[in-house]
């Protein structure tokens, strides 16, 4: 018999493609600059630095805010988004929401700071923004429980560790740049504790995939082993981790003044490339568990 | 009421009429379908059983899509039909992510042809003006609602008489889909689940879905 089309793809594990093919890639980068901007005036706000502050906001706004709407298949419908009730239940929405207060409020923020004394109270409503901006990613994706490597409590911590730890890292780039090396100390401090955590966050995070179901198996068995493998051995975990812990631990003994600057430079680059190559993986590798019942796997 | 559907797998000869009934009821483009026929097969030569399963949207009562929607294109009746709204959807597709069972299309070639090179044939073109789809939206089944809808104000009975019926079920030719009112105990649907023990699809993901599956 010749069927008109094969849909072998919903009796085995399939991987989503919806959010990391074709136009999807740009809802990789759009999640990654979102995060990545909110994460630098997050940590730019603790040192009232206004460079910081900027590059993050701008970061958001135009590259985080301009992918998104990019990948929108209607982008210009995109305030319905405002008149809808959809922030309820869902996290895009509640994601635009958060996006907008924040940028609005950050810039009321850096034009207080730019001409006049800036509000403390106003400077914690816009962090907890940010905040927000930066976990709402890791929950639109935390509710799809058809992808068992997304639907996981540790996904939203693993993107707050990550937006924050790139955030600290451009922040650190910031600094150097301007030849600020006392906000450069301050802000090495930050990065020990956020590299650490992030490495040790994504450990736990895939083994406990691994063995929470038979899809998050799959899905790690395919990061860890599988056609994706390199992306996590070099990309994630040698120049994402390895090297960038390598220059924390130097700069650690040796003091951050006697570090090459042009290492800290490469770690800062190695540590945001680790970042987007994780996830890239978390994006690619989200398969969901067959639609028949077990008992007639194609295999 | 909450519209329903039952299949019979036993029944189910793995045609693809259903497949087609409804790309022709809906003026589907190339390559989308809101309903497909699943085949695998288990076992080793020669005790080999093949699987057939006809599926499309399940039009749950906890849709996650409708829950994803951040404009509110994705709607669920009061009778429980789930459907999208083409002018509302930005084209996002997190209600394409959150569906547990994959139904969902997003529809990203408006201008793709059934023979390409060649022109859109007189039903293509026809289909442009009775059934426009547009490109950058999320499309799926929606149980014949505009059949159902029309039946229902000539005072037919849908899931009983034929032109108030999908037309996945109608088209079946071993009748193996049946159609009908899961709140009425004595409908056909309710019947052959009662009777016949059947069984939604991955009840786990708390979805509760209005289609149920009888081995």
């Amino acid at each position: 018999m010749i069927q008109a089309r094969p849909f072998e793809f919903m009796v085995k594990y399939t991987p989503q493609r919806e959010w990391i093919e074709r136009r999807g890639i740009l809802l990789w980068l759009a999640f990654f600059f979102i995060e990545l901007g909110a994460g630098l005036f997050f940590v730019s706000s603790f040192f009232n630095n206004l460079w910081g502050l900027l590059i993050g906001w701008l970061i958001c706004a135009v590259l985080g805010g301009g992918t998104h709407l990019l990948y929108l298949g209607h982008p210009f419908r995109f305030w319905r988004i405002f008149i809808s009730s959809g922030w309820k239940t869902s996290w895009i929405s509640r994601g635009l929401y958060f996006v907008s207060f924040f940028l609005i409020l950050g810039l009321v923020h850096m034009g207080l700071l730019f001409w006049a004394t800036p509000a403390t109270p106003l400077l914690v409503v816009i962090d907890i923004f940010a905040f927000l901006v930066i976990i709402y990613g890791g929950f639109a994706m935390n509710y799809v429980n058809g992808i068992s490597l997304w639907n996981t409590a540790l996904l939203p911590i693993l993107y707050v560790v990550a937006g924050i730890w790139g955030g600290a890292e451009l922040m650190m780039a910031t600094a150097l740049a301007t030849g600020a090396t006392g906000l450069g100390i301050a802000v090495e401090e930050w990065i020990r504790i956020l590299l650490v955590g992030f490495i040790i966050l994504l450990a736990v995070y895939l083994i406990s995939v691994r063995y929470g179901s038979l899809a998050g198996g799959v899905s790690v068995r395919e990061i860890a082993f599988g056609r994706w493998a390199p992306l996590l051995w070099i990309a994630v975990v040698a120049l994402g981790m390895a090297l960038p812990l390598g220059v924390v631990i130097l700069s650690f003994l040796a003091g951050l003044e006697a570090t090459p600057v042009a290492l800290l430079y490469i770690a800062i680059f190695c540590g945001l490339i680790g970042d987007l190559a994780t996830r890239y993986l978390i994006l690619r590798c989200g398969y969901y568990h067959p639609i028949v019942p077990s008992s007639v796997y194609a295999y | 009421m909450r519209w329903g559907m039952t299949v019979e797998m036993k029944r189910c000869i793995g045609c693809n009429a259903c497949l087609l009934a409804c790309k022709a009821e809906h003026f589907l483009p190339p390559d989308i379908y809101w309903n497909r026929v699943i085949v695998s097969e288990t076992g080793k030569y020669p005790m080999v059983t093949k699987h057939i399963y006809p599926v499309r949207c399940n039009h749950c009562a906890q849709a996650k899509c409708v829950e994803v929607c951040p404009t509110g294109a994705t709607q669920q009746r009061d009778d429980g039909i789930v459907w999208v709204d083409e002018n509302k959807c930005v084209g996002c597709r997190y209600c394409v992510m959150a569906c547990p069972y994959q139904v969902r299309t997003y529809y990203s070639d408006g201008d793709k042809e059934y023979f390409p090179g060649q022109g859109l044939t007189d039903f293509e073109k026809i289909g442009r003006i009775l059934y426009p789809h547009q490109t950058g939206v999320v499309g799926k089944c929606n149980f014949c609602m505009e059949r159902i809808d029309a039946g229902l104000e000539k005072g037919l009975n849908p899931g009983v008489d034929r032109e108030a019926s999908p037309a996945c079920v109608i088209a079946c030719p071993t009748s193996a889909l049946h159609f009908g009112d899961l709140d009425n105990p004595y409908s056909e649907v309710s019947v052959l689940i009662k009777e016949k023990k059947g069984k939604p699809f991955h009840t786990e993901y708390g979805t509760d879905p209005s289609t149920y599956y009888i081995d």
